[in-house]
């Protein structure tokens, strides 16, 4: 097999990809601003950015996935199209000194695969919530192991029960430091893509998880890795 | 804010994205090294305040003093606010997340009235007593400033001082002052407000007596001691080119209202319309250079990665170097996708290199604004265009491939007749007309003018100042005769602003300090956002101004004397009361008053000093 050697430089209309995280208050953002906001980084940073042609010029950029609001993540991927020849190293440094904190990319590289290669995610859910102990953790393993996995989902052919069991690849359920921690692994793809918040939703109406006083109770979604359908790290 | 605590509740309301902070630009300092804590309050959502001009300035202005830590402070929206008093959160700060009920000085901007009852409900939810008589001296200073500040004496009770005209120099002042006072231990609430009214462009409302005559009008304002001054003069920084302007912003990461660069480029405006209080209040007129603006552009775009420069004046057309200025902007703005975009233009200056040179006019909609019906009317009001001026611009922009034209006009202005409520209709219908007549029209699509009306408010420090707004049926009924003669006219559409909405902001445009008993009940009664539909009531304002013993007619209907003491006669904006005395004569002579570019009509403001071209 023939190895790819990667270069630390992009060529005019090369496309380069960053991997960022995005956290705390960048959560609170919906998809279209997180948009809105990269395009600004990108000329704070002067980055070279392709625009499309016509009439409404647009930065030729893409996203691997739309984040819905209240979601946090280690693992996301940013592509970008080149007008000029960059050095991807100093690409990256530039777009993180235009950020803040909370948001940073931790890679810059040509890409090798297609955003439509992603099959999978896996999430972090971590639920502070009241009476959380073992006893707790193994009411939401069983509630989730429920066949089917009925949920009331929101979707263009309108909001219905629907069982979501296949998609969902795979969930550990644990007890830790006062919370309910859960990885769960979800579809990921354009046709299947899964929302975690419905396995919140679900442990809401089967085991009374945060119910009680939202100043004491709280959960966080943490996106953790993006896989590929024979379960490797996508990138 | 702290979302990590709050996220129980950040996902339960609207757009939580407004009160998690942590923006690309926003100021953090060391709390160590700073000595006056400054919470910059706007009234209104998160959204609005971060496109405040005034704010951006201010907020760079105030944080240039090391000493000094300024930060930011918007109304939560209804549904936050619910879940705030539920559970016992105070009103924070953006920056440090720490309530402002422990700051040093807590500012409000005033933009309009109607923001009068978020800004008290914001006291309210940070757990400060709401008049200045309860507050001790372990509570924030409540400062008051922007436009409303011009009259601030329905909202005087409530706050401890008001910054009068502009506040780049006179904010530093203040706090400077604050900081010495605190640091020799001469700090008191009473010996720092003394103080500050020696300050020029400070108003201590706790410092005047107030009396009245029998028929509820003002018999006069005492100062309590005789080092205060009979009347406050407004602040004006000299030379705009020099003045605080910032080169960075804090960068929203959600949509805002006007998302994007805004240049100042001038202050003031020559024009003198009579029921414009903007017009008035920021003369004298002055204007920073095209290659301060220049450089300023290529600066803030460098920072921000915002693609549209938006040109603010109340007229831009007026601008003496205005093609200087976008020639200088072009030669780097379309290479790197940068947008430009105008206020509203005025018809006599609309042109066809301007809609081929400025975006927003090339591709946004066209919008004039006659403001009256008739040739008679606008003389009155001295809006001096006339018909054919419309006619010859919208002419151009159908020429150009435009279809849609939009006017904006106003009832209720002093000496309106029927008759001039009919022209607005017969104006309307002309400029459909003109696109028939138009050759190189665009036949594509079906022409279409929208007729916007709002109601006369009188303004204070305006020639109509003393003029009395009509009453809400004569309002209703102008707008019925309206709709009924536009009806019948396909391709006019017509929308009009609520007339209650416009009598209560007269009211509080023109109140005076017994209104406060009214704010107070409003507070009381949780109302808020009354900018808003969600927000505004008319039967709650009847009846907090009922069981304030208040008659609104009294402000609103009411033709003041001319002679009478106005409420507002303790502030001086420059532009003297002899002045808007004549040209209230003038108005009803329905003679003109050239623009001051053309002749100085000797307004007064030439007094306050700064780098002019036109004051005599
Ligand atoms: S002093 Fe004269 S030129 Fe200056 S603002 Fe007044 S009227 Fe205009």
């Amino acid at each position: 097999m023939v190895q790819m050697i990667l270069s630390d430089t992009a060529a005019p209309n090369a496309v380069v990809r960053l991997r960022f995280f995005k956290r705390g208050s960048l959560a609170y953002i919906a998809h279209l601003d997180l948009v809105r906001t990269v395009t600004k980084v990108l000329v704070r940073a002067g980055i070279p950015v392709r625009y499309s042609e016509g009439f409404n010029p647009h930065p030729k950029i893409a996203f691997a996935t739309a984040m819905s609001i209240g979601l946090e993540s280690d693992c996301e991927f940013l592509d970008v199209r080149m007008a000029k020849t960059v050095d991807v190293e100093a690409l990256r440094l530039a777009f993180n000194q235009n950020l803040t904190p909370e948001m940073q990319a931790v890679e810059a590289y040509l890409p090798e695969t297609k955003f439509t290669d992603i099959a999978y995610s896996s999430y972090r859910i971590t639920l502070v919530t009241q009476g959380a102990d073992e006893a707790l953790a193994a009411k939401c393993r069983d509630a989730l192991a429920e066949r089917p996995l009925t949920v009331f989902k929101r979707s263009k052919s309108g909001d219905k029960d629907t069982d979501i069991s296949a998609s969902v690849k795979a969930c550990a359920v644990r007890y830790e430091n006062g919370a309910i921690v859960i990885d769960a692994t979800l579809t990921a793809d354009n046709a299947g893509f899964l929302n975690p918040e419905y396995l919140v939703t679900h442990l809401k109406a089967r085991c009374g998880v945060l119910s009680g006083d939202p100043m004491k109770e709280r959960y966080t979604l943490l996106r953790t890795g993006l896989y590929r359908a024979d379960m490797t790290p996508f990138r | 804010m702290n979302h990590e605590l709050l996220s129980g509740i950040l996902k339960t309301v609207t757009k939580p994205g407004r009160y998690t902070g942590g923006e690309f630009g926003e100021i953090q300092k060391d709390k160590s090294d700073v000595r006056v804590r400054f919470a910059f309050c706007f009234p209104d959502t998160y959204e609005i305040g971060m496109s405040n001009l005034g704010v951006r300035i201010l907020y760079e202005a105030l944080n240039r003093v090391p000493t000094v830590w300024c930060e930011r402070v918007y109304a939560p929206w209804m549904d936050m606010d619910e879940k705030m008093r539920e559970y016992g959160i105070p009103l924070t700060a953006h920056e440090s997340g720490d309530p402002i009920a422990a700051f040093d000085i807590v500012a409000f901007t005033l933009q309009y009235e109607l923001c009068y009852t978020t800004a008290l409900h914001m006291l309210k939810i940070a757990g400060i007593p709401l008049f200045s008589r309860d507050r001790t001296d372990e509570h924030p200073i409540i400062l008051g400033g922007g436009p409303c500040a011009y009259n601030p004496e329905p909202v005087a009770d409530f706050f401890d001082l008001f910054s009068i005209g502009e506040g780049e120099e006179a904010l530093p002042e203040l706090c400077a002052l604050y900081e010495r006072m605190k640091a020799d231990g001469s700090y008191t609430r009473e010996a720092f407000l003394r103080e500050a009214s020696h300050i020029e462009g400070f108003y201590v409302p706790s410092l005047y007596e107030v009396t009245y005559k029998a028929d509820g009008t003002i018999e006069r304002y005492t100062p309590r001691y005789p080092d205060v001054p009979a009347r406050v003069r407004k602040r004006i920084v000299g030379n705009l080119d020099e003045a605080p302007y910032p080169e960075k912003l804090v960068m929203p990461f959600i949509e805002t209202v006007h998302d994007r660069i805004v240049l100042e480029v001038n202050r003031g405006c020559i024009r003198g319309c009579r029921f414009c209080q903007a017009g008035m209040v920021y003369r004298p007129i002055r204007e920073k250079s095209p290659e301060k603006l220049c450089q300023l552009a290529k600066c803030l775009y460098e920072n921000t990665g915002y693609e549209e420069i938006s040109l603010i004046s109340l007229s831009i057309s007026d601008y003496s170097e205005i093609r200087k200025l976008t020639d200088a902007l072009l030669t780097w703005t379309d290479d790197a996708h940068v947008s430009l975009s105008l206020p509203s233009l005025r018809i006599d200056s609309f042109s066809e290199e301007l809609m081929q040179k400025v975006s927003s006019v090339r591709t946004g909609g066209i919008t004039f604004a006659p403001e009256a019906g008739t040739q008679r009317l606008r003389d009155v009001i001295n809006k001096n265009v006339t018909e054919e001026d419309l006619l010859r611009a919208v002419g151009i922009a159908f020429k150009n491939g435009k279809n849609n034209v939009k006017l904006y006009f106003m009832n209720g202005l002093p000496t309106e007749t029927m008759e001039d409520v009919e022209g607005i209709a017969e104006l309307a219908s002309h400029v459909i007309t003109q696109f028939y007549r138009t050759p190189e029209r665009n036949k594509m699509r079906p022409v279409s003018v929208t007729v916007s009306v709002s109601c006369f408010v009188p303004k204070p420090f305006t020639p109509f100042q003393w003029e009395a707004q009509d009453p809400i049926e004569v309002l209703k009924e102008k707008q019925e005769h309206l709709r009924s003669i536009l009806a019948e006219r396909k391709k006019i559409r017509y929308n009009w602003h609520d007339a209650e909405v416009s009598h209560v902001e007269a009211v509080l445009a023109r109140g005076d300090r017994r209104l406060c008993a009214a704010l107070a009940l409003a507070v009381e009664e949780d109302m808020m956002f009354d900018a808003w539909d969600e927000g505004f009531s008319y039967e709650r304002w009847c009846s907090v101004f009922e069981r304030a013993g208040i008659d609104p007619a009294f402000y609103a209907n009411r033709a003041f004397g001319l002679d009478e003491w106005l409420p507002w006669d303790v502030i001086d904006i420059g532009v003297s009361k002899s002045f808007l005395l004549r040209e209230h004569e003038r108005a009803y002579a329905e003679k003109t008053t050239p623009a001051c570019s053309e002749h100085c009509s000797g307004c007064g403001a030439n007094q306050l000093g700064g780098k002019t071209r036109w004051c005599k």
